[in-house]
């Protein structure tokens, strides 16, 4: 089987994740822009960020096959972005409980005192 | 082969479908079990792109842990009703994310159509690269390699900005408990 086919064609191709990827990414720009909730908005990103992940592996795996075998760098870096969104998640929930400390809500278009 | 074809489309389906609850859902509580099932996909996506490791870590950090802060930040802030009430979005920001949404989707789908061609053309994929089953192992030994080689600082560097990424959230809460 030709090679371009396999990435091109058939179910296990490169374009199915790059376009599931895509619809993670809108689904998160979605969300981030309709959503009133912190926590939703916050979902969002997640999304967004799980759609990088995937676009990383996918790349990786039908990438470039160096001398040592699978090109892994492209895992590597969704590693880093796995741990970059868990730091992420930690320091904006707890944002988020402080917000809800002091102003008795989470929906951001009630916080709004900096706003002129 | 055709059971995996079959598995693949429905970890696709259930993917695409969770992750479009997530984002429309009224409650937000059942977003966040939506957003716990496309997880879940996630990882098995990554299962199907022979990434194991990263999708054991997918599990432990997004289902084991980000996904349980998330719901624990739902129910301590009660704020579960806000979003279901009547009016909790207004039109206009369904209409502008839907329009965003939609232009972000369209754009990736272009740019996936001309990405066709190049790579058609080219052909630069060995084939025997594809086509062999890379072990499990392998995989794994590989990226220990790359973290405690190639990459040794910016996995330093990211463990150290977890740390603080921590330290901050305890410190943040704890300011607003002591009030």
């Amino acid at each position: 089987m030709d090679q371009a086919n396999a990435i091109l064609a058939g179910p296990d191709a490169l374009v199915n994740y790059l376009l599931l990827a895509g619809l993670l990414f809108a689904c998160g720009v979605f969300a981030m822009i309709s959503r009133r909730n912190a926590v939703g908005i916050l979902m969002g990103v997640e999304l967004m960020l799980n759609a990088a992940g995937i676009n990383f592996v996918a790349f990786a795996r039908f990438g470039h096959a160096t001398a040592g075998g699978q090109q892994l760098d492209g895992q590597v870096m969704t590693l880093f972005i796995i741990v970059l969104a868990a730091a992420e998640a930690a320091v904006a929930l707890a944002l988020v409980l402080a917000v809800f400390q002091t102003h008795k809500t989470i929906s951001l278009d009630d916080v709004d005192e900096m706003r002129m | 082969m055709a059971v995996a074809t079959l598995i693949f489309w429905l970890v696709i389906l259930v993917t695409a479908t969770s992750a479009i609850v997530v984002v429309t859902a009224r409650n937000i509580l059942h977003a966040a079990f939506s957003l716990c099932l496309a997880f879940l996909g996630v990882a098995a996506i990554y299962v199907f792109l022979h990434a194991d490791f990263v999708a054991a870590v997918q599990l432990i950090v997004y289902v084991g842990g980000i996904l349980v802060l998330i719901l624990f930040a739902i129910m301590f802030s009660a704020n579960v009703v806000e979003d279901t009430a009547e009016g909790g979005r207004s039109k206009l920001a369904l209409a502008a994310g839907a329009a965003a949404a939609v232009a972000v989707f369209a754009a990736i789908v272009l740019l996936t159509q001309r990405l066709k061609d190049p790579l058609a053309a080219a052909n630069v994929h060995g084939a025997d690269h594809y086509q062999a089953a890379v072990s499990v192992a392998a995989g794994q030994t590989g990226i220990g390699h790359l973290l405690m080689g190639q990459y040794l600082l910016p996995f330093e560097v990211v463990s150290v900005l977890l740390l603080a990424a921590l330290v901050g959230a305890v410190v943040i809460i704890r300011k607003e408990l002591k009030n």
